[in-house]
């Protein structure tokens, strides 16, 4: 049985797009893009070396599960969470909820999820979905990447809630525990404002922020030392344009979609201002997109010598130039 | 709308430097990726076609879902240009 009344609806970003799902559900009437807003969505950055990751990466979010505690904090909201070390615990809980009517967020690895094609499926341990509905040993899931609800055996969820490895689900699950009566969305959006604006200006960290976006630039050149050989190297490349746009960004690595935040906040909060801002950060996501492409272009033509590295890296300084600049005038358009 | 099919081919042909087909050969409906079209293309041609359309038409494809869908075929990309110029006049 289907839960009553649940609408899916697409979105860009799995974690932002379930909340908005669940909110939506529960009657707040909030957008995607105003959710990752005040989640302080937007970041960006860079691992050179990190124990958990074979090769240099990037990142231009927060961190998987930080926008459900955002949004919690700074609009009232209170979601249920839930983990399991016991898959049967998992699952049983899990269908009292769906019992009680109530549409339920999962974490899972995205590879067990075998409504997508086989070749488009890849072990992401932090993916999130809607499960709506169960029937027989089949969950209704809306998956905020598919244009329609689909099924899942049971089986494969327990695959994709129990997988291990890095960031490991462990089953854990959320819902929409209360709405408050009230939302003070001013205040909500000017604090998600102002922490996107420390975080990627003022941050102390040195691969974070705006320094993590320029050691990026100047690292990018040394990314041949770690490659097994030209094949590796040029899918490390190649992979540049998918982390920026083809894993539910919005495109160009999330700009675009922060900019669809500042438009819709300029008239909420009555800030013309954001307005400018969102423009400017739409052509910002340009830039991105402009190196999305290079490193496609780079990556599937095998043209990766060090002048075209060279070229990539200062592509990269000048969105971090521009970023700069950008949340600078952010920060003051907020104070 | 045929001029703009047209238009469209001929810009994904000289974007991605392709001189052995004839803009005709092209199919309007069939599948620019993976299938049986005169032009098959990968999705590294995608993110050069939808940066062409921008530039072109100025008309922004943002979120990749809605790219997928819009660069499907020539048809495809043809509604999606046709409706923005509308929606961007009214």
């Amino acid at each position: 049985m289907i839960i009553q009344n649940f609408n899916h609806k697409m979105a860009a970003h799995c974690e932002s797009g379930t909340i908005t799902s669940l909110l939506n559900h529960g009657g707040l009437s909030i957008t995607e893009p105003l959710v990752f807003g005040i989640a302080s969505g937007i970041f960006f950055g860079y691992f050179h070396k990190m124990k958990s990751f074979t090769f240099p990466t990037f990142i231009v979010r927060n961190k998987p599960g930080q926008m459900r505690r955002n949004i919690e904090k700074r609009t009232g909201v209170r979601f249920k969470t839930y983990d399991f070390k016991d898959p049967v615990k998992g699952q049983q809980t899990l269908d009292q909820l769906l019992l009680q009517n109530i549409p339920t967020a999962a974490q899972v690895d995205f590879f067990y999820m075998d409504y997508v094609p086989s070749w488009e499926r890849v072990h992401i341990n932090v993916h999130f979905l809607v499960v709506a509905g169960k029937e027989d040993s089949k969950y209704n899931i809306s998956d905020a990447y598919f244009p329609r609800m689909v099924e899942l055996d049971a089986s494969s969820l327990e695959k994709g809630r129990f997988a291990g490895g890095n960031m490991s689900p462990k089953g854990f699950i959320f819902h929409l525990d209360k709405l408050p009566a009230d939302i003070d969305y001013k205040k909500a959006i000017t604090k998600g404002i102002s922490k996107a604006c420390f975080y990627m200006l003022k941050i102390p960290i040195p691969f974070l922020g705006i320094t993590g976006m320029r050691m990026f630039a100047r690292k990018v050149v040394e990314w041949p030392k770690f490659a097994r050989d030209t094949e590796h190297l040029s899918h490390e490349i190649m992979k540049i344009n998918i982390l920026l746009e083809d894993q539910g960004t919005g495109g160009a690595g999330f700009r675009f979609m922060y900019a669809t935040f500042l438009q819709q906040a300029a008239s909420i909060i009555d800030k013309p201002e954001l307005k400018d801002l969102s423009d400017e950060l739409m052509k910002i996501g340009d830039g991105w997109r402009e190196i999305s492409l290079f490193s496609a272009r780079i990556g599937k033509n095998r043209d990766l010598g060090p002048d075209k590295l060279k070229m990539l890296s200062e592509m990269i300084y000048d969105r971090a130039d521009v970023e700069e600049k950008f949340f600078k005038s952010l920060s003051k358009a907020v104070k | 709308m045929d001029d703009l099919k047209l238009e469209i081919k001929k810009l994904i042909m000289s974007t991605l430097a392709i001189n052995d087909i004839d803009p005709g050969e092209v199919d309007d409906e069939k599948p620019l990726f993976g299938g049986d079209n005169a032009l098959t293309l990968d999705s590294v041609d995608a993110i050069e076609i939808i940066m062409a359309i921008q530039r072109t038409y100025n008309v922004r494809i943002a979120d990749q879902h809605i790219a997928r869908e819009v660069v499907r075929s020539i048809d495809s990309i043809a509604r999606f240009i046709a409706e923005q110029k509308t929606n961007t006049v009214s």
